[in-house]
């Protein structure tokens, strides 16, 4: 479903994705680890591109979106990102966060775009929050909020861009088991983490990055058991 | 000393300013129309500018700056004169008269010091605002009516009623060109009477009127502004109706 070929991307003279290929299929939920600086953040923004790449191609749904030529716009409408500090719009209700997007984008119609985001709050478990702004919401909520919002656009595949780093340890759990819900829906998902147990239980692969270049990949079990590059051992050995 | 301050007091006579009222009430107008007309041609050029200074395109973005840099970084009075005498009569070939100029003249100079506080109210905005927008599809311009500019707005509306405020204060600098604001009204009664203090306080206090005003509204504006931001009463009653029948 998504191809990504050598992918190239540096800030400047620095070079943070030194060729990056991969290919997640459909349905698949990929975690993406990895320690900061080493550009798993950035291959992540690369794919809806809010990231320009330097060289390299990416296709989505065989349609190479690092074309010149691809209507930019389009191709983030198919893709759902959700951010790690939310990013709601303060000025809008909940309700308005979720339907700006279907409205403007989509040309869905007032009533269409409430009824899909009133049934993704109530997925969510924030039926009742819909008048309300994202002001008097904890993070917990916000990000529930905001995985909503990605998904009343109803994406091909969903990114997360460490979704539970900036919230407090006893949030980190519903907006998990939100993304698990997704997960089992069948939704393809590619999730920048550093939930080990999330990336242990939901994801069906683990790519490892490091210094710009995918150091090691596989099933998440084998990986966390027997890591075989040292870099990942010593990253493991830290965090767990 | 005491004999001398109270000789002062009883020597000022504001009854001799009833006989010039007219020309006062006249300055008002004369005051407030060039404030009203340059701070609103102010603000759309400072929108233009502000933009065309943040654009990435070199051919927008130099001239805009010049612009800018050009009326922040000269006197008003310079550019009154400039425009009054120089730039109108070369090329309409006679003055349009003071108001034309005044106007002119403080609306380009409002624009470059609104421009700058637009560029800051937008790039105040976390950047996140704009990555959400646009990774829900939505093309530049989109983002910036429906996200950008709502948020930055709400904290332009301080810095911009200071700038109505010192606008309203600057545009006495026209009297130069003989334009019949509030403060030529008293330079006209005080070469007519030969009195000093009462005209000038006179104008003095009608300034001061007009600013309390200006304040006033701004202040007004600013509350309203922020309301809609912080959840208040009124969504929240809202949101309890909209369940309620919701419910049901």
């Amino acid at each position: 479903m998504i191809t990504v070929e050598d992918l190239h991307k540096s800030f400047g003279d620095h070079e943070v994705l030194k060729g990056i290929s991969n290919t997640i299929n459909e349905k698949e939920v990929v975690c993406v680890i990895g320690p900061s600086g080493s550009g798993k953040s950035t291959f992540l923004r690369c794919l809806n591109l809010l990231e320009e790449v330097t060289s390299g191609s990416i296709t989505i749904d065989g349609v190479e979106i690092t074309d010149r030529k691809t209507d930019v716009p389009k191709v983030r409408a198919q893709v759902g990102m959700v951010f790690q500090h939310f990013n709601l719009f303060p000025h809008k209700t909940v309700l308005e966060n979720i339907t700006l997007g279907p409205i403007k984008v989509l040309n869905q119609s007032k009533e269409e775009a409430e009824k899909t985001a009133r049934e993704l709050l109530k997925k969510v478990g924030l039926a009742d929050k819909e008048s309300v702004y994202p002001a008097s919401l904890s993070g917990g909520q916000k990000q529930r909020v905001a995985i909503s919002r990605a998904l009343a656009m109803n994406p091909k595949v969903m990114l997360f861009d460490e979704p539970t780093s900036a919230l407090d340890p006893e949030l980190v759990g519903e907006v998990l088991a939100v993304m698990k819900d997704l997960a089992k829906s069948g939704m393809t998902m590619v999730v920048v983490t550093h939930e080990m147990g999330f990336a242990r239980e939901v994801g069906d692969r683990v790519i490892f990055i490091d210094q710009g270049v995918i150091m090691e990949e596989g099933d998440p079990q084998e990986m966390f058991n027997d890591p075989k590059s040292e870099r990942l051992q010593s990253f493991l050995g830290q965090i767990l | 000393m005491e004999v001398v301050i109270i000789e002062f007091f009883e020597s000022i006579r504001f009854d001799i300013l009833w006989n010039y009222r007219s020309l006062f009430i006249h300055g008002i107008w004369i005051t407030l129309g060039l404030t009203v007309v340059g701070y609103t041609c102010g603000i759309i050029l400072g929108l233009l500018f502000g933009l065309g200074k943040m654009s990435n395109k070199k051919w927008i973005h130099y001239p805009s700056r010049w612009y800018i840099d050009f009326f922040r970084g000269t006197p008003l009075l310079v550019q009154i004169l400039l425009i009054h005498i120089a730039v109108i009569p070369t090329i309409f070939g006679q003055s349009l008269g003071f108001f034309v100029s005044g106007a002119l003249a403080l609306s380009l100079n409002c624009g470059a010091y609104t421009a700058e506080i637009i560029r800051a109210g937008i790039q105040s905005l976390d950047k996140g605002q704009m990555e959400a927008a646009r990774s829900l599809g939505m093309p530049h311009n989109m983002a910036m009516k429906h996200i950008i500019l709502p948020q930055a707005l709400r904290r332009m509306v301080p810095p911009l009623g200071n700038e109505l405020i010192a606008l309203l204060k600057d545009s006495s600098l026209v009297t130069v060109i003989a334009a019949t604001d509030i403060l030529y009204a008293a330079k006209i009664v005080q070469g007519a009477t030969f009195r000093v203090w009462e005209p000038y306080i006179l104008a003095a206090i009608m300034y001061l009127f007009l600013t309390y005003i200006v304040t006033k509204i701004v202040a007004y504006v600013e509350k309203r502004f922020s309301t809609s931001y912080v959840p208040s009463k009124r969504p929240k009653i809202f949101s309890l109706s909209r369940t309620f029948t919701g419910g049901r």
